[in-house]
């Protein structure tokens, strides 16, 4: 039994047209004209309670819309959402006693206030009892390293403190259901690692159901077994990510900065030269018979480097190979 | 129901505690304000004294009675210049609404205690202007403990009925998006129409029964004139229970507002 039921979910933007310029803006005044934009087109899917999906596709595919809808933000314009049993926006209050929701761009906590006192005031806010309150704090401040955070203002921290700061307080009141928003956007590899591993664990240790939005895909990989793809406000693809893993992850690419590029390298099998210029060269290897140390090392036996680099496959390119029936084969299988 | 309660006061306690904090954050801003108070103060008082200086009084007022009312309304005119709707129009364009309505909270009453505890705040910071205007310039106050007791709670209701008011007109934010011009308006048929410029008594009949029927005058015209003795004591009670009424009114009017508006939200970006 899905604890989140979305159907035939849809929502439609009344957008304001204007023509460009003063004068656009001056008859736009007396005789606006709307035009209806469709941001989410009749979406349908279920998560079961403890479920980490990742709820993927380009900027402007209506992510973040499905979100505020299942957060009881925005009313659909059509469809229906059910979240724990609840319509979100009519019990939006009730719904929001059992949700946590991280929103990438944005903060929850207090701006001009240590992080210490916003949390507190979060706790409240959720009534966590003083015990449990401290217990969690424990149990954060260690994966998410926050002990030197404590005392810092919200206006002070780094982005990735921030974003430690935020899972910490979106957690705190250990919530059933949790949306994160882009929670990895600009982030560096060693926060985003501890952030995975944070999320992780509150979904072994208490069957947190989790809903991801990224367009990253290394954290979908690292978190979901399931992936929900949109793009123009459809569904284009919801099923395992080891589809989506086995048909588009198979190639990774390392760019190598050396001095002395040259075509003529010895590599693992699998892997394959795919550009050479002055200072640069690329390498394509096959993620099932090789990986990317092995293939570094290789180069670097030979050749003096001085950067490497790699490469994910991205998002918007594997959202225009489904369109041309990438999927095709799997999807049927 | 009595456990609610208590969990209602501890969480509303809490938020107004964190925003007294986060208004003591900015303590620069005061003495900048300080600075143009004493200034305007000063305009005021000397503009007073030049209309009294042919009469002795002007429509039944004493020139001492209008000075102390003049110097109460400037010391307190911020509080009928409210920022909720610049607020919502700031959280509807930046995206911050989202977050808002993702809390467990009563948004209303959240914004509520937020904003009564800031103004306490700038109430407290103001003392010392208090004191100047009650030392150098003329501002007589009364020693009856009854009377202030009646202005506090007329204040304090006023507050309300001034802050529902700007609610609903705020919650057009939700349809425009651009607050700016809501707020200029507000502002300043707020200024004139609660009394903040001119004591209303002496606008003309016809002009005082449009203000009557606005709320500004409730927030500032109706306790400042309790306090500096235009109204007589014996009919506060009369002006409290209108008061109350505007209160009861508005709050019901202005939750089914949020209630409509709120299905209109369209968070900008992300």
């Amino acid at each position: 039994m899905p604890i989140i039921e979305v159907d035939h979910l849809s929502k439609v933007f009344k957008v304001q047209r204007k023509d460009p310029g003063l004068k656009g803006a001056i008859k736009a005044l007396f005789q606006p004209k709307y035009e209806d934009k469709t941001a989410v087109n009749g979406i349908s899917f279920g998560i079961d309670a403890g479920e980490m999906a990742g709820y993927i596709g380009v900027n402007g595919a209506g992510k973040s819309t499905t979100i505020k809808m299942l957060t009881g933000i925005l009313l659909p314009s059509g469809g229906s959402v059910r979240v724990l049993g609840r319509d979100p926006h009519r019990e939006r209050v009730a719904n929001a006693r059992e949700i946590g929701v991280v929103f990438g761009q944005r903060t929850q906590l207090w701006w001009d206030l240590a992080f210490t006192e916003s949390l507190n005031m979060v706790a409240k806010i959720y009534q966590v009892p003083q015990v449990r309150y401290k217990q969690l704090l424990d149990q954060f401040a260690e994966t998410l390293e926050l002990k030197e955070l404590m005392d810092v203002p919200i206006r002070n921290m780094s982005l990735g403190q921030k974003m430690r700061a935020e899972l910490a307080a979106t957690l705190i009141h250990e919530p059933r259901v949790v949306y994160l928003d882009e929670p990895t956007i600009g982030l560096d590899l060693i926060v985003k690692e501890r952030i995975r591993e944070f999320i992780k664990q509150q979904n072994q240790d208490k069957g947190t159901t989790v809903i991801l939005t990224t367009h990253d895909l290394g954290d979908i990989e690292e978190l979901c077994r399931r992936v929900i793809i949109i793009d123009a406000g459809l569904l284009i693809y919801d099923g395992p990510i080891e589809t989506i893993k086995k048909r588009f992850g198979k190639y990774r690419e390392i760019s190598f900065e050396t001095p002395a590029a040259s075509a003529h390298v010895d590599l693992p099998p699998g892997a394959e030269i795919t550009l050479v210029e002055a200072r640069k060269m690329t390498v394509r290897f096959d993620r099932t018979t090789t990986t990317a140390s092995q293939v570094a090392a290789a180069l670097m036996n030979q050749l003096e480097v001085t950067d490497f680099s790699l490469t994910e496959p991205d998002l918007a390119s594997i959202i225009k190979q489904i369109y041309n029936g990438a999927l095709g084969e799997e999807l049927e299988a | 129901m009595i456990a609610s309660l208590r969990r209602s006061l501890s969480i509303y306690g809490a938020i107004a505690s964190m925003a007294a904090k986060a208004r003591l954050a900015y303590n620069m801003w005061v003495w900048a304000d300080f600075v143009v108070t004493i200034v305007s103060m000063i305009v005021f008082v000397y503009f007073w004294r030049a209309v009294y200086a042919g009469t002795s009084t002007l429509n039944g007022l004493g020139l001492s009675q209008t000075i102390t009312y003049i110097l109460l309304a400037r010391l307190l005119s911020p509080l009928v210049e409210s920022r909720t709707i610049f607020y919502f129009g700031f959280m509807i364009r930046n995206g911050e609404i989202a977050v808002e309505l993702t809390r467990p909270l009563d948004f209303q009453l959240r914004i509520g205690v937020q904003t009564m505890a800031e103004l306490l705040v700038f109430l407290f910071q103001r003392l010392p202007l208090f004191l100047l205007a009650w030392l150098f310039f003329g501002m007589r106050l009364p020693s009856d403990p009854a009377l202030w007791a009646v202005f506090f709670i007329s204040l304090t209701l006023g507050q309300g009925v001034i802050f529902l008011f700007d609610w609903m007109f705020a919650c057009l934010a939700f349809y425009v998006t651009e607050t700016w011009g809501l707020s200029v308006v507000r502002v300043g048929t707020g200024s004139f129409f609660s009394g903040a410029l001119v004591p209303l008594v002496m606008m003309p009949g016809w002009l005082q029964n449009v203000a009557a029927a606005m709320p500004f005058a409730q927030a500032l015209s109706v306790p400042l004139s309790l306090l500096s003795g235009i109204s007589p004591l014996n009919g506060a009670p009369r002006l409290l229970l209108i008061q109350a009424a505007w209160l009861a009114g508005l709050f019901v009017l202005s939750r089914g507002i949020f209630d409509v508006a709120v299905r209109k939200v369209t968070v900008q970006g992300g």
